[in-house]
């Protein structure tokens, strides 16, 4: 449904025809008032038209000429910036999910490599077996011994209040 | 719409031209320049009233156009396409200019000290020393008159009565339906018979 301002555009520029045409020139309260006033339209379409017609372009050459120097300069700065990207949202997730991996990667492989040594069931319970019960009722003795080729051996005691003369760890 | 070219140039399409500039050809584009440059100044000097300004607001419309070339796909004319670029360049500007003006009303916002009485789109025909004063008070009424326009009113009557295209085209190039176009020449067309009915009634 168009409105009367609409209607009344088609109907100046003569865009209205049959019955559309009949049903709003019926519905003007003037005609004669009405046609007054688009041949006012007119006038002042051919007036605009008239005063404010396009003239050459003046320095046409120099415009293009600068223009073309912007473009080839906006160019290069948009190449610099391909070569260069931006941090965009996307290239930062992807950059830290990288990063993340590498840290992760790297940690375990130095965790591995620095692991320290493990507990020898079997010489604990040696050890455990030589310390006097009586005297330390509440000793503990562990022995851990490390896999790399240092050859560390660390003799972790609790509780420990005395040892025998001939006591030895190994 | 009429255009700058020249026979050689005519021969070669607009679509030719276009698809060559999608492909990165710099001459190409030029010859769409040549071809448009003078209408979309004048157009826009017609809206801004300052020949310094109009030439400016082109320099940026084409850049635009030339970096958003490739996302043109056809289905509008190319004169259609880059009057969509030229007006919202143009409009933009005038709103960022009203902001800057303090909110004014459009009536405040160009003031007819602006108005370059020897500018070139002033129409030249060699008149006597009177007439060109009175072709000059001419040309500062309506640029004055358009100036009190908002400037979806401005482009909406220059494209319809100087530029001729259709209710269509200026909605394309608007991004607005054909109703609002309508609706928008109506009151457009009501302000400048207001304000300019002494002048054309007696030329």
């Amino acid at each position: 449904m168009k409105t009367f301002e609409e209607k009344w555009t088609a109907w100046l520029d003569g865009q209205l025809s049959g019955k559309e045409l009949a049903d709003f020139e019926a519905s003007l309260p003037d005609l004669a008032a009405a046609e007054a006033e688009r041949r006012d339209a007119h006038k002042l379409g051919a007036f605009l038209k008239e005063q404010l017609a396009p003239q050459a372009l003046s320095n046409a050459e120099f415009f293009s000429h600068q223009l073309h120097e912007r473009i080839a300069r906006e160019d290069r700065a948009g190449d610099r910036g391909t070569r260069f990207p931006r941090w965009t949202i996307p290239r930062l997730v992807w950059s830290g999910t990288t990063a993340l991996a590498l840290f992760l990667i790297t940690a375990v492989w130095l965790i591995n490599q620095h692991q320290p040594g493990q507990q020898s069931e079997y010489l604990t319970q040696i050890l455990n077996s030589r310390v006097d019960p009586v005297a330390n009722p509440n000793a503990t003795v562990y022995i851990f011994q490390s896999k790399n080729q240092n050859k560390v051996t660390v003799l972790w005691t609790e509780g420990l209040q005395s040892l025998s003369a001939d006591y030895a760890a190994k | 719409m009429q255009t700058e070219t020249t026979p050689a140039q005519a021969d070669v399409s607009e679509l030719e031209l276009v698809r060559r500039c999608q492909a990165g050809d710099t001459e190409a584009f030029d010859q769409l320049v040549i071809r448009y440059r003078t209408r979309i100044f004048a157009m826009i000097y017609n809206m801004v009233h300052n020949e310094q300004d109009a030439w400016d607001l082109a320099q940026d419309s084409f850049v635009k156009a030339w970096k958003s070339i490739k996302r043109f796909r056809g289905k509008s004319s190319f004169y259609t396409w880059i009057y969509r670029i030229v007006m919202n360049v143009t409009i933009d500007w005038l709103r960022k200019r009203q902001v800057k003006a303090g909110g004014a009303e459009f009536d405040d916002a160009i003031q007819l000290k602006e108005i370059d009485p020897a500018s070139k789109t002033v129409p030249k025909a060699n008149p006597l020393p009177h007439q060109r004063m009175e072709g000059q008070e001419i040309r500062a009424r309506i640029d004055r008159a358009i100036s009190q326009l908002s400037p979806e009113h401005r482009a909406v009557i220059l494209m319809k009565e100087i530029e001729e295209m259709q209710y269509h085209e200026i909605a394309e190039s608007l991004g607005c339906s054909i109703g609002t176009v309508m609706s928008r020449l109506f009151y457009a067309r009501k302000k400048l018979q207001n304000s300019l009915r002494d002048v054309y009634e007696n030329v």
